[in-house]
Parts: structure tokens; C-alpha cells; sequence
């Protein structure tokens, strides 16, 4: 049986006031938090997400759930663990509705990070679901200081300092300029998301020319590259793989001097140049 | 007299052999888990010193780019194999959580496969079961110890370990002592006490236990130190060597001030007693979790110029220990890939926290990351060459922790920067890296095996098993499996040709020289 088409078409039927209740709820939330001060007090994410409403007891198993499976990398009240991120602090999460981005990722799993892939039935991964959601208004609404790494954590540095850093001994005008690839970079990225950029582009793409035994010299955005196989994707969005031995090959990886900053950064000259990215705005 | 009396003891063994055929085994159990033969791996690390290494020299670095697959086995499941398989009587046990499964070494088809109760402690991997006696010996994810039939994975008895609705559970393979089935628990999420407990392998009572700490609640003190994998065992000091866990609660070290032993330590056991010999705190006052149970290997050879009896650790924090198992004084220190959270070493050859490295509200950058410069998965040591092989990540990471954070479990947050794989290879008396050959962004899961004929058996980060000269760090042969790898390889004689087993995904390879048909009809009428 289709358990996902049947979870949801009595969750529907029988809460369908609670789920209005709850959008009315969100909905104050949002519009109060303009005018008080309790945005600081959900973290540095903004307004309480929308999210579907779910029975108590789905909510529950779904707790069951998660401490079998996901405990161990994102905590047992999902709020971080050993390797896994802060699920209620997630972006993905709050923008997840009713399952449609959290479901995709439990399914297919975020391999090149770590997240292995879960084959679980349609009602059980609308119970992790809903116990993530949860998790997240619970965590979201709560007054105080939260825990986790929120954005007003992150402003312990000089902007000035971190713009000397920036233009000296961080080397970073070599590649970077304020003006150019990092205008307006505190914008698309805020507090932890912002620093982790900084310090490591997990997803800058490497460039590689292949040089063919024919002596043809091919060009493009670094695929794949393993001890026995090197590949790429032309500017036509063709995939060509040699083996490393065929060839020769060089790639092109800018990430790689953020690499070499590691052991030369001291942590005051990480929390500088933080305060200065956060100006360009 | 004496013949008399020998043949009496012979008609006695055959009589009770042929009523309990379980006991057959039994003959040979210590013999077994003492000096394995060839044709077994009767334990996680094959035999009780945690080398990893294998006197087989059929498969050499001349032959080993021949080498073919024999067969696979298809666990079925999304649960990655993390498990050593172990090797009795031409049968093979490994697991996932809540899986067991006895499978023909000959030709990789199942007996039988066991499946738990459902139980809804963590179910973050398991690494096998052990045997002693004809009894298999399993640590469910529930944190229960049982014992089975291994002809039929019939459960003999269940015995609770720790209540794992308090927040601990398990994945280790218990580590098999005369009659004393060695054991210990994950969990870093609440505040509990670390043990190791020796379990009656006949009875399943408990025999003693060994508290790593002091119980929950002693004020100014830290809980934790788990002793969540499988130790090794001297038998002429008659020691057991086990690593434990780190302190709770994890990234907020001010509630619990001081060295918190005994985490993040190695310790010597009397497993007759349970009782301390001597320990030994590669992570003093860890805040990091960094927990040294990674595999405490026991070497006997020279260390400058004079014979020792050695305990190697390549531990989680990024340093490698040289110390005298007698007595756990400290040989080497030194560390074997990029580490920052250190003013240096004490006198006791311990490294030195520094303060400032502790995690902050607004961040520190640690070297190496929380998954450690190395993690749980087996090195192995090279008796010829004296390498001691490790598949190291040089890593970077922020650490955080804030009054917020409080004091109970995790306490902090921790985000890995970068991390790449590096297999190494450790001169021991120097601690020089003598060769490293890279194994891709991320890091590898693969443990490492080495053979006399000169092999290193690993895999990378990208899910090839490789094997390399073990002289060089070259390598020789490779295979891409499709999928992560998360197991230790091992290697046995059957039928008089050697196997290498190693697993990816959920995935069992068996890997040998080709043979000609007849050759392999011969070998095995022979038997």
C-alpha cells in the first residue's frame, strides 16, 4: 500500500483546523517580529518557518525514528551531533513545507558529505519528518539565549584589522576584492554559513586541462579525480574521463590556498576577518 | 599410568564431543583465539595483538595485480558493513546493526542470517561478533549481550549490558579472554559512566566490571569515557589493553576540571579481576572528542637498541604513542599530521591542552577535526619493515560551546572545515613518516592489513580497495567497488589459497589468485 497517500489523506481530514490554527500562529509570529525585539530570541534565521501540522503521535514515532538513525550525527534533539549539522538551525528545513526537501535528502542521502541514504517507507520518513519540524519550532520559539551558533556569537573581531589581514598577511587580495567576487557576500551568507565560506568554499569547482596522448590539450570544470581517473566536463556540458596514466593533466584549484591558510590563521585573525566580510554588505 | 590416564581423557573428549557437539570447538578454544591458524580470523583483529598483519605470502606484490574476484556477498541493506568478519571452521560471521549473518567462506552463499528485535537505540554501525567455545558472542545495538548457536543463530541467553534508554548502546565485537567475554558501550549524548564489563561466556553472569569514571552525580567530576571497541590481550603478562572514551559533557570541559581520568585513555587490565595496572591518557582534559580507543597494538621488538614489550596507539587527537606495556611508561610521543591544540608534551609523555584551543562562543579553529586524525578504523604494524600503517585525515574544524550550550551531553557544536585521507606509514622508533600515499578529499574508512609477502591492503576515500607495496606506498593493484568503504580488510588461507575479504557499502568482495579449474578440484579433494 501507498503508506505516504494514506498518511497524508487522514492527517488532512482530521487536522485540518490545527493546521490552519498553526499557519494563523506563524503568521503572528511573523508579523509581531518586525516590531519587538524576539527575533534575537529564535536565532539568527528570521521569522518562525511554515510548516505542515502533524498528530502528536506521528511526531513521536518520528522521535523514535530519528534517535535510531540520525541521532548520532545531528543529536538526539536534532540540534547537532558528532559530524552532522544543526537541523533546526537549517535552511532546508525551514523552507521545507511538508517534507519535499527533508524527504529528498533522506532518500537519497548527501553522499560527498557524509549523509549515507535511507530506505525507509513513505510514513516513516513523514514521521522524521514532522519530528524535525518539531524540533525546529520548538527551537525557533523558544526565549532567551538559544543554543548553537547564532550570528550575534560571530562578532568578536575588528573589521579593520580583518581588513589588513584581508590585503597582508592573508594574502586574500591575491584572488579575492571587495568590490569584485565578494561585493555583497554578507548578504548571500550570514553568521556560521558565512565564516565556514570563508574559511573553506566547499563548493568552489576546480578547472583541469587534460592533455591527450595525441597531444590535443582539452579544457573544463573538474569532474572527478581519483589515483586512476581523471574527468571533466567541457564547456558543452560533455563528460570525458581518461585514465591518469593516458595523460597528463593539471588542475586548477583556487580552494586550495584557503587550504594552506589553515595553519597560518590564528583564531583572532579568523574572527577579524569575519567582522571585516561582514561590511560587504 | 600416564597413558592410561591420557586414553581416558581421549575416550571422555570423544564420548562428550558426540553428545555436545557445540564442544567440539572447545578443544581448541583458547589455541584458536592464541595462535589462529591460517585458515581462520576467529577475532576482530584476527589474533590478540591488534596488528592486523597476516603471515600469508601466497598473494605477493609480483602477483597481485592478478588478483580476481572470487564472489560477493549482498547484504541487502542500506546499512553500511563496519564489521570485521571473523573466519571459523570455513564459515564467516559479520554484521550490520541488528544483522548477523553466517556465510560459506567457499563460495559467499548464506547458512543463516539473524535479525534483532526491533529496538530503538542509535543504529549507527556495528563491528562484529566474536566465538569462543563453539558460541557466538554479539553486542546488540540495545546494548544486549548475546550468545549464539553459530550453526543456526539460535540465541542461547541475553543478557542487558547497560539501559540504553539512558542514552548508551553498542557496536563492538566483545573481545574474548579465557572465559571472560570483554565488553563496553557507546554514548556521548548524556552524562554516563564508561566501564568495561567481563561477562561469564558460558553463564552470561557478570564477572566484574571496571569503571572508567566515577559514578553520575560525584560532584566536580566528568562522566564518560566509553570503552566502545574491542581491546587486545597479552597473555604472557596476562593484560587486556583497552582504549577509552571521552569525557561527558563533550566540548564544555568547565564543568569537569581536570586530567577527567580515566578518559581518553589507554588502560592495562588483569582480566582475571578487572582490576587497574596501569593507564596511560593520551587526551588529558579532552574537549574535543577525541577518544583514544582506537586500536592499542602490541608489538615486541627492539626501540632503540633494546627489546621492548610495545603498545602503539595512533590516536583520534593526531598523535602516535610508543609505550612500554609493562608498565605504560611512554617511549614516543610525537604527532603524524597537522595538530594545534597543544603547548606540548608533559613529562609523562602526555601532549599539553592548551587552554585557548578549547572550544569558544565564538569559535576556535582545531587541527584535527572531531572525526580525529585517525578514528577506529584498524591500523596495522609491519614487523618486517616496522611500520606502523595508519589511515590518517589531516583535518581543520571550528569549535564552539557557550554558557547556552549548558552542561549535559554534547554541550557545543563542532563543524569540520576540510579533511583529506592519507594513508601513512610510522617508523616506530622515530616516529618519521616514512612514506604516505593520498587518498582523497574526505577521508577513507578502510582500515589497513598487512601481509609478510610485503602487501598493504587499504582502500580510499573514493571507494577503490587498493593494495600497495608496503616498502613504498605504491600502488599495485585496485578495484573501484561503488560505494564508500567502512570495514577493515582480513586475509585467510582456505583450501590452500589465500582470500582477501574487504567490504564497501553494504557489499562483501572476496578477492583471490585466479586458479585453473583443476587446480582448485585438486585442492580441495586434497582436504
Amino acid at each position: 500500500m501507498n503508506r505516504l497517500c494514506c498518511a497524508f489523506s487522514w492527517k488532512h481530514v482530521l487536522q485540518f483546523t490545527s493546521l490552519f490554527a498553526i499557519a494563523a500562529f506563524a503568521y503572528a509570529q511573523n508579523s509581531g517580529a518586525g516590531q519587538t525585539q524576539s527575533r534575537s530570541t529564535v536565532g539568527s534565521q528570521g521569522s518562525l518557518p511554515v510548516h505542515e501540522s502533524y498528530a502528536p503521535a506521528v511526531i513521536e514515532s518520528g522521535g523514535s525514528l530519528f534517535q535510531q538513525n540520525c541521532g548520532f550525527c545531528h543529536g538526539k534533539d536534532a540540534g547537532g551531533g558528532e559530524s552532522g549539522p544543526d537541523l533546526t538551525r537549517s535552511r532546508l528545513v525551514s523552507s521545507d513545507m511538508k517534507g519535499e526537501n527533508i524527504g529528498a535528502i533522506i532518500r537519497s542521502g548527501r553522499l560527498e558529505k557524509g549523509m549515507p541514504r535511507f530506505n525507509l517507507p513513505d510514513a516513516e520518513v513523514t514521521s522524521l519528518v514532522a519530528f524535525i519540524h518539531s524540533q525546529q519550532d520548538k527551537a525557533m520559539s523558544q526565549t532567551g539565549t538559544r543554543k548553537g551558533v547564532d550570528e550575534s556569537d560571530l562578532q568578536t573581531g575588528d573589521a579593520e584589522a580583518g581588513k589588513q589581514y584581508f590585503n597582508g598577511a592573508g594574502t586574500c587580495a591575491k584572488c579575492h576584492s571587495p568590490t569584485g567576487d565578494l561585493a555583497g557576500i554578507a548578504a548571500r551568507y550570514q553568521g556560521l554559513k558565512l565564516e565556514q565560506q570563508m574559511l573553506y568554499p566547499r563548493d568552489a569547482k576546480s578547472k583541469v586541462a587534460v592533455t591527450a596522448p595525441s597531444g590535443k590539450v582539452l579544457t573544463g570544470q573538474l569532474a572527478y579525480l581519483d589515483e586512476f581517473t581523471v574527468a571533466l566536463v567541457d564547456s558543452t556540458g560533455t563528460y570525458r574521463s581518461w585514465p591518469t596514466v593516458n595523460v597528463k593533466y593539471k588542475v586548477d584549484a583556487p580552494a586550495n590556498a584557503h587550504i594552506e591558510l589553515f595553519s597560518k590563521y590564528s583564531d583572532a585573525d579568523i574572527h577579524n576577518l569575519m567582522a571585516y566580510m561582514q561590511t560587504l554588505r | 599410568m600416564k597413558f592410561l590416564k591420557n586414553a581416558f581423557l581421549l575416550v571422555m573428549v570423544a564420548i562428550t564431543a558426540s553428545a555436545f557437539p557445540n564442544i567440539v570447538l572447545a578443544q581448541d578454544a583458547d589455541a584458536l583465539l592464541l595462535h589462529p591458524p591460517v585458515d581462520s580470523w576467529p577475532g576482530y583483529h584476527g589474533d590478540y595483538s591488534g596488528k592486523r598483519h597476516s603471515t600469508l605470502k601466497e598473494i605477493t606484490p609480483q602477483n597481485v595485480q592478478n588478483l580476481t574476484l572470487s564472489w560477493v556477498f549482498q547484504t541487502g541493506q542500506t546499512a553500511e558493513l563496519k564489521a570485521s568478519p571473523i573466519l571459523v571452521d570455513g564459515i564467516l560471521y559479520f554484521t550490520v546493526p541488528d544483522n548477523i549473518w553466517a556465510v560459506d567462506a567457499r563460495s559467499g552463499h548464506r547458512i543463516w542470517h539473524y535479525t534483532a528485535p526491533p529496538n530503538k537505540a542509535l543504529h549507527i554501525g556495528h563491528r562484529g561478533v566474536s566465538v569462543y567455545k563453539g558460541w557466538l558472542y554479539y553486542m546488540s545495538s540495545d546494548a544486549h549481550l548475546l550468545s549464539l548457536d553459530p550453526k543456526n543463530g539460535k540465541v542461547r541467553w541475553d543478557v542487558v549490558v547497560a539501559d540504553y534508554t539512558k542514552g548508551q548502546w553498542a557496536t563492538m565485537a566483545p573481545l574474548i579472554v579465557g572465559n571472560h567475554v570483554l565488553v563496553g558501550v557507546s554514548g556521548d549524548f548524556d552524562n554516563l559512566q564508561g566501564f568495561v564489563r567481563s561477562i561469564d561466556a558460558e553463564t552470561g553472569a557478570t564477572q566484574w566490571q571496571w569503571d572508567a569514571t566515577p559514578p553520575v552525580g560525584t560532584p566536580k567530576t566528568t562522566t564518560g569515557g566509553n570503552a566502545w571497541m574491542t581491546g587486545t590481550y597479552d597473555p604472557n603478562l596476562n593484560l587486556v589493553y583497552w582504549g577509552t572514551g571521552n569525557p561527558t559533557p563533550v566540548l564544555n570541559g568547565k564543568a569537569r576540571p581536570g586530567d577527567n581520568l580515566y578518559t581518553c585513555s589507554i588502560v592495562a587490565l588483569n582480566p582475571e579481576t578487572g582490576k587497574l595496572v596501569w593507564a596511560f591518557q593520551p587526551s588529558p582534559h579532552d574537549t574535543h572528542d577525541w577518544d583514544a580507543v582506537e586500536i592499542p597494538v602490541l608489538v615486541d621488538g627492539d626501540f632503540h637498541g633494546r627489546p621492548r614489550k610495545m603498545l602503539m596507539q595512533a590516536s583520534r587527537n593526531g598523535y602516535f604513542f610508543v609505550l612500554d606495556r609493562t608498565d605504560g611508561k611512554s617511549l614516543l610521543t610525537t604527532t603524524f599530521g597537522p595538530v594545534n591544540w597543544t603547548l606540548g608534551i608533559d613529562k609523562q609523555g602526555r601532549p599539553i591542552p592548551n587552554p585557548a584551543k578549547e572550544p569558544a562562543p565564538d569559535g576556535r579553529l582545531i587541527a584535527p577535526d572531531e572525526g580525529g586524525l585517525t578514528n577506529y578504523r584498524s591500523p596495522s604494524f609491519d614487523p618486517k619493515t616496522g611500520l606502523f600503517i595508519v589511515s590518517a585525515a589531516p583535518s581543520y574544524s571550528l569549535y564552539f560551546s557557550k554558557p547556552a550550550d549548558g552542561t549535559y551531553g554534547w554541550s557545543g557544536a563542532d563543524y569540520s572545515l576540510w579533511s583529506k585521507g592519507v594513508l601513512e606509514a610510522i617508523d616506530y622508533q622515530t616516529g618519521k613518516i616514512r612514506w604516505s600515499h593520498e587518498l582523497g578529499e574526505g577521508r577513507s574508512g578502510a582500515g589497513v592489513l598487512t601481509t609478510d609477502s610485503g602487501l598493504t591492503f587499504t582502500g580510499d576515500a573514493f571507494g577503490n580497495f587498493l593494495a600497495l607495496d608496503t616498502s613504498n606506498g605504491k600502488t599495485l593493484w585496485h578495484a573501484g567497488s561503488g560505494a564508500h568503504i567502512q570495514s577493515p580488510p582480513i586475509t585467510y588461507e582456505l583450501d590452500g589459497q589465500q582470500v582477501v575479504l574487504t567490504s564497501s557499502g553494504s557489499v562483501m568482495f572476496a578477492w583471490t589468485l585466479p586458479r585453473s579449474a583443476g587446480h582448485r578440484q585438486s585442492a580441495s579433494s586434497a582436504k
